[in-house]
């Protein structure tokens, strides 16, 4: 067992980690292709929503009937409106859209997802979600190593697009061996065009001699990332701007949400054909330590507007069996809320499963809040048995390999 | 190569084996020698008095004009850290002068774009660089955002940064723990005796001082007693409060056990049993010098760092002093071994550019797509920095600005040369690819002042700092 001694080591000491990988990947991507018939990618689509900050998972799906949620919740509890999926546990009142795809077979919720040891710290745990790693640490992201199976199978190696995530940051699940592309828009996703005297100037091909030369001249590791992230970058706007699909999303996306326009980047990305296996986006806020109601209410009042459009978008595009959603986030809350109407860090909270290729229902078992580990509640479902099911189940990948571990595979998915 | 191979051959330093060798036995004179011999292409760059003056200037402030860096590279490599470090001496009458004045009585305070433009005209205009890298830094480690503090706090935040940025950390600490911006940010505006809330006390543990590992799951819950009592008294408007109160009624006199001692701490008492701690010293011994120098500093290094900081009383100007000494400093391995932030990247391009007051405004919007909203860290661990300022997103949208500021650039100022441009932006050490593609572009279109300036700022000389 790591102690958090060890966790921080190795958070702080990247130099001498991987050293051997870029000989690995140079001479490994042809050969790898030709001998890994063990698996067909199929060209499924997974979209992951990180809820960042630590989503209070007892105020989303609520165990309504249990008098310790009401005591433990005195401000914060919801007393009216829960929607109901069976006689014990319920959705929080502003998850209509959720409450919807449940009824229709097409939301799966895992209970209690946790894992061994749980970290307090924002940083620490996300970390570890991040890499499916109970240490943490730089490594490449749990989805990048899935990029780079793809890549190794010989599934459109470095396509800049398979992965993308929205925002201005790559987040690190998606941290692999291959190209991945933040995007904050695609029309703006380009080199401006240089003018003079109203004729346009190429500087692209100067350019790239600029940091070619320089990748080798300049000092590690920044000279080498440079030219390679221009060569991406200009590749992936040229993939772009030779799309000539005109989108036109099939929803109505909520006005002046940052998680609905994330989506709908995702969404317009996806139905333009650009070749997305994974994406990424993130709905910040969820670390209410106080005055939590208003806040948390109103988050998840924009995750489920901006999922519903999402998921009515894809679908009106012909994308609704090819889409998974998946939600995460890096802790749940103290059982019992704080002086502040607000909660502390926590542990195990549930996650969502969403859409067509899912067989919807409750997986896992709801933690009791009658045997609490210093006030927490214990994980029942190790999210990393959660991962295995998604890779093994949907995305048809060697989920042991992937995890470096055997995890229970749930039956969350349609074959 | 891919990005992520990139990444890892990197941080494999060439000589980093052997220099692990050598710590076990040497002294620190010779470590540190042999720090300043790890090499790359630019073994040497640092020779030559103007590189080391450009150097110091970006690394201290926010890069140099031909006329600082011609001052500076005359001086010894002391008087040229000293004319920084002591910037107390430095009149900053210009910039007070230019500086748009901030509405801070209107009921919701100042508009957060004001704030931010107000704060990116200081780093361009100011005289006392220092001053104000360090007052980014801080911003970047003891963090507070707009996502839940107003803007007039996180003005008030930023000029205690500035006012107490070279200070001692305990002091600071204890400031900030009473800072109406971080009292909202981590939430010690709604702690209270029988009530406790755990935010800020984690955080300070976790991320301001010693770094996860060091304490336990009952030190955060019972520091977080000992940081009752201070509050804000704004009743529905806590956003737009701009000073704090010690209510005795509200804080938790009992005893707490901290990290194997028992008292009735205070937030201040926690402070003072934090700061000293090892941990804290090499944390942020470690957090100063990758900010200035370069990533992963070797132990020795650390160590030094350290030692100066506990026997300076907890004194920051003491370890940036230190730093700015260091062979390793001005060493091979330090040269262009950072990535200029969006803050960097943004002020030195108006530098040299020119800028107006409306200028200000456009480029603070425009560091969003380059990844920081200054006021606005993405959370509490503030921006990972390095690396993770280059993706393929972020380097077309800091190509786009360069593009943008050079064509929006005064024309009034005599245009360069293209070896007057490279001397002050890239100290005139490029690849030969690249001399001879902007002398290239500089024929083909010798009329396009603008556009020769956008190709110098393209480089990826100009990437780095």
């Amino acid at each position: 067992m790591f102690s958090r001694r060890d966790f921080m080591k190795q958070g702080l000491l990247p130099v001498f980690a991987g050293s051997a990988v870029p000989s690995i990947f140079a001479n490994g991507v042809a050969a790898a292709a030709a001998d890994s018939p063990q698996a067909t990618p199929n060209g499924r689509i997974l979209v992951l929503v990180q809820l960042a900050g630590g989503n209070d998972g007892l105020n989303t799906l609520i165990p309504f009937q249990d008098g310790a949620y009401h005591d433990a919740r005195p401000t914060l509890r919801q007393d009216t409106g829960v929607l109901t999926l069976n006689n014990q546990l319920g959705l929080h009142p502003n998850l209509k859209g959720l409450k919807a795809s449940w009824d229709a077979g097409q939301l799966a919720i895992v209970q209690g997802v946790g894992y061994p040891s749980p970290n307090l710290s924002h940083f620490a745990s996300m970390s570890i979600w991040e890499t499916a790693s109970v240490q943490g640490g730089i490594g490449d992201g749990w989805l990048g190593r899935y990029l780079n199976y793809l890549d190794k199978v010989g599934e459109s190696p470095n396509h800049a697009l398979e992965g993308v995530s929205a925002g201005s940051l790559v987040p690190p699940e998606l941290r692999s061996k291959t190209p991945v592309t933040a995007l904050l828009s695609l029309s703006t996703f380009r080199l401006q065009p240089v003018n003079e005297h109203g004729t346009q100037v190429d500087v692209e091909n100067p350019l790239m001699k600029f940091y070619g030369a320089f990748k080798t001249a300049g000092p590690a590791p920044f000279g080498a990332l440079l030219d390679t992230t221009l060569q991406e970058a200009l590749q992936a706007s040229h993939a772009l701007q030779a799309t000539d699909a005109t989108y036109q999303p099939k929803a109505t996306y909520p006005a002046k949400s940052p998680i609905a326009s994330s989506l709908k980047l995702v969404a317009e990305t996806i139905v333009s054909g650009l070749g997305v296996r994974v994406a990424h986006v993130t709905l910040g806020g969820f670390d209410n330590h106080a005055r939590e109601k208003p806040v948390h209410d109103k988050l998840l009042l924009d995750l489920d507007q901006a999922l519903a459009a999402f998921m009515q978008d894809l679908a009106g595009h012909g994308y609704g069996d090819k889409v998974l959603v998946m939600t995460w986030s890096e802790f749940g809350r103290r059982v019992k809320e704080n002086g502040s109407a607000g909660t502390d860090h926590g542990t195990a909270a549930p996650m969502f499963l969403l859409g067509a290729p899912v067989k919807g229902g409750l997986y896992g078992q709801q933690p009791s809040l009658a045997d609490l580990d210093n006030g927490n509640l214990k994980f029942t479902t190790d999210f990393r048995s959660v991962y295995a099911s998604v890779l093994q189940g949907y995305l048809n990948a060697p989920a042991s390999e992937l995890l470096g571990g055997n995890y229970e595979i749930l039956p969350l998915l349609k074959a | 190569m891919s990005r992520r191979a990139v990444l890892a051959t990197g941080a494999a330093g060439a000589g980093a084996a052997a220099l692990a060798v050598l710590w076990k036995g040497a002294d620190l004179t010779q470590i540190l020698n042999r720090v300043r011999d790890l090499t790359h292409d630019y073994q040497g760059a640092l020779s030559n008095p103007r590189v080391r003056a450009a150097h110091l200037l970006r690394r201290a402030g926010f890069g140099g004009t031909a006329q600082e860096v011609d001052r500076l590279a005359a001086m010894t490599t002391t008087d040229m850290a000293q004319s920084l470090l002591d910037y107390q001496q430095t009149s900053n009458a210009t910039l007070d002068g230019q500086l748009p004045t901030l509405d801070l009585s209107s009921a919701k305070g100042p508009n957060p774009g004001a704030v931010q433009a107000w704060w990116l005209q200081r780093m361009v205009q100011t005289a006392r660089p220092l001053e104000e890298k360090m007052t980014l830094f801080w911003h970047g480690l003891l963090t507070s955002g707009l996502d839940k503090a107003g803007p007039g706090q996180m003005y008030v935040q930023n000029e205690l940064f500035r006012k107490m940025a070279l200070a001692n950390f305990d002091d600071l600490l204890k400031a900030v723990s009473k800072d109406p911006a971080m009292m909202i940010y981590l939430d010690t505006e709604t702690n209270r005796k029988g009530k406790p809330n755990e935010n800020y006390a984690r955080e300070l543990m976790e991320l301001f001082t010693t770094g996860i590992g060091h304490y336990t799951e009952d030190d955060v819950r019972e520091s977080a007693r000992a940081f009752t009592g201070w509050t804000l008294q704004g009743g529905k408007q806590l956003r737009y409060t701009m000073q704090s109160a010690f209510i005795p009624r509200y804080f938790d006199s009992g005893q707490k056990t901290f990290m194997g001692k028992t008292g009735n701490f205070t937030g201040d008492d926690i402070v003072e049993i934090l700061v000293p701690l090892r941990a804290t010293a090499e944390r942020l011994s470690t957090r100063l010098f990758s900010f200035f120098a370069y990533q992963n500093p070797e132990p020795e290094i650390v160590h030094h760092l350290a030692d100066t900081f506990q026997q300076s009383h907890y004194n920051v100007g003491a370890v940036v002093r230190e730093i700015f000494s260091m062979d390793a400093f001005y060493s091979a391995k330090a040269y262009r071994a950072l990535v200029k932030s969006p803050a960097e990247l943004t002020a030195q391009t108006l530098r040299a550019t020119g800028a107006d007051a409306r200028t200000y405004l456009a480029a603070a919007n425009a560091m969003a797509p380059m990844g920081q909203v200054l006021f606005y860290p993405p959370n509490v661990a503030g921006w990972p920095g390095g690396a993770s300022w280059i993706n393929s997103s972020t380097l077309l949208n800091r190509l786009n600005f360069a593009n943008a500021a050079a064509r929006r650039a005064p024309m009034s100022s005599p245009a360069q040369t293209g070896d007057q441009l490279t001397a002050t932006l890239v100290d005139g050490n490029i690849t030969n690819n690249t001399r001879d593609g902007l002398q290239a572009f500089a024929a083909a279109h010798p009329d396009d002042h603008a556009g020769l300036l956008f190709m110098t700022m393209a480089t990826p000389e100009f990437q780095l700092n």
